[in-house]
C-alpha cells in the first residue's frame, strides 16, 4: 500500500473580510425578498404583511442564534456541527442534510429567478411562453456558476460585495420614495380588512415567507475563511437581521398599500390593487419587486430599467452562494465522519472543495429538470396536476426550500439549548439576551428563552410547511430518509457507530478552532475556565 | 465614506419616524397596523445601531 504524503493538508484560507461577510449573508439572504414576495401576496392576500411579520420575528430569533454560534464555533459548516455538538452524531447529519437540500435548492430556484427578472426587459425568456428558452439559460447559469466556485472564494466574495452594496441602496431608495409618494394607509387598511385570506392560505403564505429569511447561515458556513470570526460575525449579523426584516415587512406593507403610478385593470377593465396581479400568474410572482419598483411615480420610469438588471444579478449571486454554502457544508460533515471523506478533497491549486461543488450541483441540475418538466413537456402536467395539485416550478422549488429550512432551523434550535447546557464553558462573545440562570451537572448554565420561543415558531411553520405544500411533503422527508439510509450504510461501512456519535475530544477541538481562528484571547480565556471548573470539580471530590 | 454612512442611518430614522406617523394616523384600525409599527421601529433601531457603530469607529480612530 503506498503511503500518503507528507506535508499539511490543504485548507480553506481565511480571506472573507467583514464587509465580505456581511455581502456573503445579504447576497443570500437579500434575494430572498424578490422570490417571496410575489408568492406570499399570492397566497396570503391581505395578510401577507402579517404572513412576513410571523416569519420575521421567527428570523430575528434565527438569526440571534446563528449569531452566537458562529462566534463561538467558527467552523465551515454552520448549523450541522452545532447540532452535531450539541445532539450528536445522527441529528448533525439531520439538520446538515436538511441544509444540503435547501442550499441545493437555492442554486435551481435563485438562477430560476434570475432569469424570470430578466425577462421583465427579454420578453422570450418569460417561462410561460418559451419554457425550453427560459430552461436552458437557468441550465447554463447553474454550470457556470459552478465552475466559478471551482475557481475559488475570493472572486466570488469581491463579486458579492459590489452588487449586494448596489442593492442596499436601490431598495433603500425604491422604498424611501415608495413610503413617501406612493403609499396609502387606507389601501392598505382595505386590503386587509377586505381580502384577509382563509386559514389555509395564510398557514401557506407564512411558510412561504420564510422562504424570504433563509440564508443568514452563510455567515457562519463562511466562519472558517473569515478573519478574526468571533469579533466580526456578531457585528455584521444584527445588522444583517435588521436590514432583511425591514426590507420583507417594508415591501409587503407597501404592495398592499400601493397606489400604482399606472393604473393597474383586471381582464374585465376594471381597477385593481397592485397586490392583486400575482395570485394565478407564475410569470408575475417571479418578478415582484421589479414590478413594484416600476410603480412608483416618477423614478418607476428608470426603476423599471435597472432593477430587474439588479435583482438578476443579486439573485444570481445568491444562486452563487447555495454552491459556495452546499460545498462548505459537505466538506464539513465529511471532516466529522457524517458523510465519506471525498467531500473533504480540496483542490491543489484552487484549495475549494471540488468535489463537493461538482456533486451538489448535480442534484441542483436535477432539482431544475423536476421543476422544469411539466412546462418542458406538457403531457406530464397532467400528471403533476393530479399527484401534486399542479403546482408550477417556482412553488415546487420553494416548498423544498421551506421545508429544509424549518426543519434544520428546528434542530439549530435545540442544538443551542443543548450546548448552552452541555458546554457552558466556551467563552460567547455574543450571547442571546433574556436567559434563565440555573445550574446544570455541577456548573451555572444560562436557558436561552428566545430559542425557545425561536424553536416553537420555526416548528410551527414546519408543520404549515408539511400541512399545505403538496409537494415539500414527499419529497423533503424522502429526502431525509435517503440521507439517512446513506448514512447509516456509510457508518456500517467505516465500522462507526450507527446512532450513538462516535467519542471525541470537545475540549481539544474548540482550542484548536480558536486558535486557527485568531481568537487568542478566547482560547485563554476558555483554558482558563476549564482549569477553573477542574479544579472545583477535584475540590468536591476531595 | 463616514459621512455618507452617518448620512444614510439619519435618513433611515427619519423614513421610519414618517412610517410611524403615518401607521398612528389611522391607528383606529387596531391590530392592521402592527406590521407597519414594527417596521417602522426596525427601522429607527437599524438607524441608531448604524449611527452607533460608527460614532464607535470614530473614536478609535
Amino acid at each position: 500500500m503506498a503511503a500518503k504524503k507528507a506535508g499539511p493538508e490543504p485548507e480553506l484560507r481565511r480571506s472573507v473580510t467583514p464587509w465580505g461577510s456581511f455581502a456573503w449573508g445579504y447576497s443570500d439572504v437579500g434575494a430572498d425578498i424578490f422570490v417571496g414576495l410575489g408568492l406570499v401576496l399570492a397566497w396570503a392576500a391581505g395578510a401577507s404583511n402579517v404572513a412576513f411579520l410571523f416569519a420575521g420575528v421567527v428570523y430575528v430569533c434565527i438569526g440571534l442564534a446563528y449569531t452566537e454560534l458562529a462566534a463561538t464555533y467558527p467552523v465551515a459548516g454552520g448549523g450541522q456541527y452545532f447540532v452535531m455538538r450539541g445532539l450528536g452524531d445522527i441529528f448533525g447529519f439531520i439538520a446538515g442534510w436538511a441544509v444540503l437540500l435547501d442550499f441545493t435548492i437555492d442554486v435551481t430556484l435563485f438562477a430560476w429567478s434570475s432569469v424570470d427578472y430578466t425577462s421583465q426587459l427579454a420578453p422570450a425568456l418569460v417561462n410561460s411562453v418559451h419554457p425550453w428558452l427560459h430552461f436552458v439559460v437557468v441550465l447554463g447559469l447553474v454550470v457556470g456558476l459552478c465552475l466559478l466556485n471551482v475557481v475559488g472564494v475570493r472572486e466570488s466574495t469581491a463579486f458579492n460585495g459590489v452588487v449586494s452594496a448596489l442593492d442596499v441602496l436601490s431598495e433603500t431608495l425604491i422604498l424611501c420614495l415608495g413610503f413617501l409618494f406612493a403609499f396609502q394607509p387606507q389601501l392598505l387598511l382595505h386590503a386587509m380588512h377586505f381580502n384577509w385570506p382563509t386559514p389555509y392560505q395564510l398557514m401557506l403564505g407564512t411558510s412561504l415567507a420564510i422562504v424570504s429569511f433563509v440564508g443568514l447561515e452563510s455567515i457562519s458556513q463562511a466562519a472558517q475563511e473569515t478573519q478574526r470570526p468571533a469579533s466580526i460575525i456578531p457585528r455584521t449579523s444584527v445588522a444583517l437581521i435588521l436590514t432583511i426584516l425591514i426590507f420583507a415587512l417594508a415591501y409587503s406593507n407597501l404592495a398592499l398599500g400601493l397606489h400604482p403610478w399606472h393604473p393597474i385593470l383586471d381582464a374585465s377593465g376594471h381597477p385593481i390593487q397592485f397586490w392583486q396581479i400575482f395570485p394565478h400568474n407564475a410569470d408575475n410572482q417571479g418578478k415582484a419587486v421589479a414590478l413594484l419598483a416600476a410603480q412608483i411615480p416618477y423614478y418607476g420610469a428608470f426603476a423599471a430599467l435597472y432593477v430587474p438588471v439588479l435583482g438578476a444579478v443579486l439573485l444570481l449571486i445568491s444562486s452563487n452562494s447555495g454552491v459556495f454554502g452546499s460545498s462548505r457544508i459537505a466538506y464539513a460533515m465529511s471532516r466529522t465522519d457524517l458523510l465519506p471523506s471525498i467531500f473533504q478533497r480540496v483542490h491543489a491549486t484552487f484549495r475549494t472543495p471540488v468535489i463537493s461543488i461538482a456533486f451538489f450541483s448535480t442534484i441542483a441540475l436535477v432539482e431544475l429538470l423536476f421543476a422544469a418538466a411539466p412546462g418542458l413537456f406538457p403531457a406530464l402536467g397532467s400528471l403533476y396536476a393530479r399527484f401534486f395539485h399542479g403546482e408550477n416550478g417556482l412553488e415546487f422549488l420553494a416548498d423544498l426550500y421551506a421545508f429544509g429550512a424549518a426543519t434544520s432551523y428546528s434542530f439549530v434550535f435545540l442544538g443551542l439549548i443543548a450546548l448552552r447546557l452541555s458546554d457552558p464553558l466556551s467563552p460567547r462573545k455574543f450571547k442571546i439576551p433574556f436567559n434563565i440562570n440555573m445550574r446544570f451537572r455541577g456548573e451555572r448554565v444560562e436557558l436561552p428563552v428566545i430559542a425557545v420561543i425561536g424553536f416553537l415558531g420555526i416548528f410551527s411553520i414546519l408543520l404549515f410547511t408539511l400541512r399545505t405544500h403538496a409537494l415539500g411533503r414527499i419529497f423533503g422527508p424522502s429526502w431525509l430518509l435517503l440521507g439517512l439510509i446513506l448514512y447509516l450504510v456509510y457508518r456500517k461501512h467505516r465500522r462507526l457507530p450507527l446512532l450513538r456519535s462516535q467519542p471525541r475530544n470537545w475540549r481539544a477541538d474548540q482550542i484548536n478552532i480558536l486558535r486557527r481562528a485568531g481568537e487568542l484571547e478566547l482560547m485563554d480565556q476558555y483554558l482558563a475556565n476549564l482549569k477553573a471548573s477542574d479544579a472545583r470539580r477535584s475540590g468536591e471530590q476531595t | 465614506m463616514l459621512y455618507v454612512r452617518g448620512v444614510l442611518a439619519v435618513v433611515m430614522i427619519a423614513l421610519g419616524l414618517v412610517i410611524l406617523a403615518r401607521m398612528l394616523v389611522v391607528a383606529s384600525a387596531g391590530f392592521a397596523i402592527v406590521p407597519g409599527l414594527v417596521l417602522g421601529a426596525a427601522m429607527i433601531a437599524l438607524g441608531f445601531h448604524r449611527l452607533s457603530l460608527i460614532l464607535r469607529n470614530r473614536r478609535m480612530t
